[in-house]
């Protein structure tokens, strides 16, 4: 016996029919829907599973292009299973799919499937900050005669605002080494207990580069991205590495375009 | 325009898709429009940069896919204003979006599913096309879907249905010649009657496709992945005899062939417009 179904006649009776569709598309159960649509020759459920099947195909289709290195590692029939189980979980929220997926490599961290490939997540967090890269574009870089005129006193307290496409990404594998192995069609092996990585990823023109950075500038530049003053960062960064210099790092923030803007903040904490 | 072609006066476009830019830019085909999904466009990769360099050379038409004008709930004024951003950087010819709903609750499902046709989604449609083409200081454009299934409560003809909502709203409506053929197939009404009762006045824009058929049961999926069939082209015949030469757009979007393949239907169509427009001049 099909359920009953209150008509659509007012706004909340369509908000509930589009809840339920939605439902019906994300998680496969079409019972509270189908009684709502006419079989037209044809089981209800068919009919909605049209609509369901093309939206996992262009999901997964945008969740593969992000994640193309993740798709490899795992196979394609696996990826699909995964994107799957992901989509009902977390469906997009943006209209733009190319910004699908930033929360993909924490739920591939859960997936106990996934558990035999210990670094497939942080090669999902790297496909992501290659996706950022190749999505938002770079800004004019600050020049660093920009700072002389803050008086000395003050230049502690100086946070820098870093080019938007930039991320600082850790990893205890040799994640670089992986992805470019895997990219591939014959891939290389790869020793993968060769230890971990400390790369920084970024938009570069038309192209997305990456570099590994030693531990100590790599501390340095996440905390600047992460909005800490000039003494703050220089902090985090010598407790990495002991011979770390900030004059000539600072220098070579600015050499690499890779400042766009600062401010004074004089609270701020300057450790942390 | 060379004097060898005999054609006064161009009409059609394909849809630009990414495996096909560095052609296009490098061969500059004769086409009188592109088109592309806005959303495709709405960050900053370097194939906008890419979309805005052929802008240089060609009209674009941005066809959304996601403003969900049916969703009964507000309009996502963050993606309208990103629409509009787009909008004032590719200054299109022509800008369309879908008679259907994508995203409700904060989840995007990127699929044009079907609305109820109703007079209480009719008002919450048009609200949606009016607060649409206010943000975004142009009108719209809203194409018919393809459908595969129906609300038992849906009581307006869909045709009646986008006839309203183009003289509620004053916006256009983007005839797609395909839908109508793969939605009639699939609920067995007349082709020819519902683009006889779509107004003349307001069709700003044709679209063809191919479709595939579902083994087994008797269903067709629009899904832009191959060549237009022949009884399309025949149906869309009758709307040229109807709506003129209105701009007219090949699109394809799955198992992408070879350039040469969008240019060959695209020059059908062409042909055509060309003849239409011989049989209709005064």
């Amino acid at each position: 016996m099909p359920k009953s179904w209150p008509t659509p006649t007012d706004m909340s009776m369509l908000l509930e029919l589009q809840m339920r569709l939605r439902r019906a598309v994300l998680g496969g159960d079409t019972a509270e829907i189908a009684a709502a649509i006419l079989g037209d020759g044809l089981d209800p459920s068919a009919r909605v599973g049209i609509y369901r099947n093309h939206a996992f195909a262009t999901l997964g289709d945008a969740l593969r292009s992000t994640f193309p290195v993740v798709c490899r590692l795992v196979d394609k029939r696996f990826f699909a299973y995964a994107a799957h189980e992901y989509l009902r979980e977390h469906p997009p929220h943006s209209r733009c799919l190319v910004e699908y997926g930033a929360d993909f490599a924490d739920f591939l961290a859960r997936f106990t499937p996934c558990r035999q490939l210990p670094y497939l997540a942080d090669i999902a967090r790297f496909e992501w900050a290659l996706n950022i890269a190749a999505t938002v574009r770079e800004e004019s870089p600050l020049q660093a005669e920009t700072l002389a005129a803050i008086p000395p006193g003050q230049a502690a307290y100086v946070a820098l605002r870093l080019q938007p496409s930039l991320s600082y990404f850790a990893s205890t594998w040799p994640i670089d080494a992986i992805w470019q192995a895997n990219k591939e069609d014959e891939v290389p092996p790869v020793d993968i207990t060769s230890g971990g990585t400390s790369l920084e990823i970024r938009r570069a023109g038309e192209a997305v580069s990456w570099r590994r950075l030693d531990p100590g500038t790599f501390e340095f530049r996440t905390a600047l991205a992460d909005g800490l003053v000039l003494a703050a960062a220089m902090a985090a960064a010598t407790l990495k590495d002991p011979a770390f210099e900030l004059t000539a790092s600072l220098r070579q923030v600015f050499a690499e375009g890779l400042a766009v803007g600062f401010c004074i903040s004089p609270k701020q904490e300057t450790s942390r | 325009m060379t004097e060898s072609n005999p054609i006064p006066s161009r009409s059609v476009g394909i849809g630009l898709r990414l495996p096909h830019v560095s052609e296009i830019a490098a061969t500059r085909p004769e086409l009188s429009f592109l088109e592309v999904h806005a959303e495709n466009y709405m960050a900053e990769t370097p194939a906008l940069d890419r979309l805005l360099a052929l802008r240089r050379d060609y009209p674009v038409s941005l066809h959304g896919v996601a403003l969900s004008l049916g969703s009964a709930e507000e309009l996502d004024r963050r993606h309208l204003s990103r629409f509009k951003a787009l909008i004032e950087r590719v200054e299109p010819m022509l800008v369309s979006e879908h008679l259907a709903w994508s995203a409700i609750g904060g989840a995007y499902l990127n699929d044009l599913l079907p609305l109820p046709y109703t007079e209480t989604s009719l008002d919450l449609f048009c609200r949606h096309v009016e607060e649409a083409q206010e943000g975004l200081g142009r009108q719209l454009l809203i194409e018919n879907p393809s459908s595969y299934l129906r609300y038992r409560h849906s009581p307006i003809p869909e045709v009646e249905f986008i006839a309203a909502v183009a003289r509620r709203t004053g916006c256009g409506i983007l005839c797609d010649v395909n839908n109508i053929y793969v939605s009639a197939w699939n609920f067995g009404f007349d082709p020819v009657a519902y683009l006889e009762t779509l107004p003349i006045e307001v069709v700003g824009e044709i679209h063809l496709a191919g479709h595939h058929a579902v083994e087994d049961v008797d269903v067709l999926i629009d899904d832009h992945g191959s060549r237009v069939v022949q009884p399309v082209w025949e149906l869309h015949a009758a709307a040229l005899r109807r709506f003129g030469p209105v701009p007219t757009l090949i699109e394809w979007d799955a198992n992408l062939p070879a350039l040469g393949v969008l240019l060959d239907e695209a020059h059908h169509a062409e042909e055509l417009a060309h003849a239409y427009r011989y049989v209709d001049a005064p």
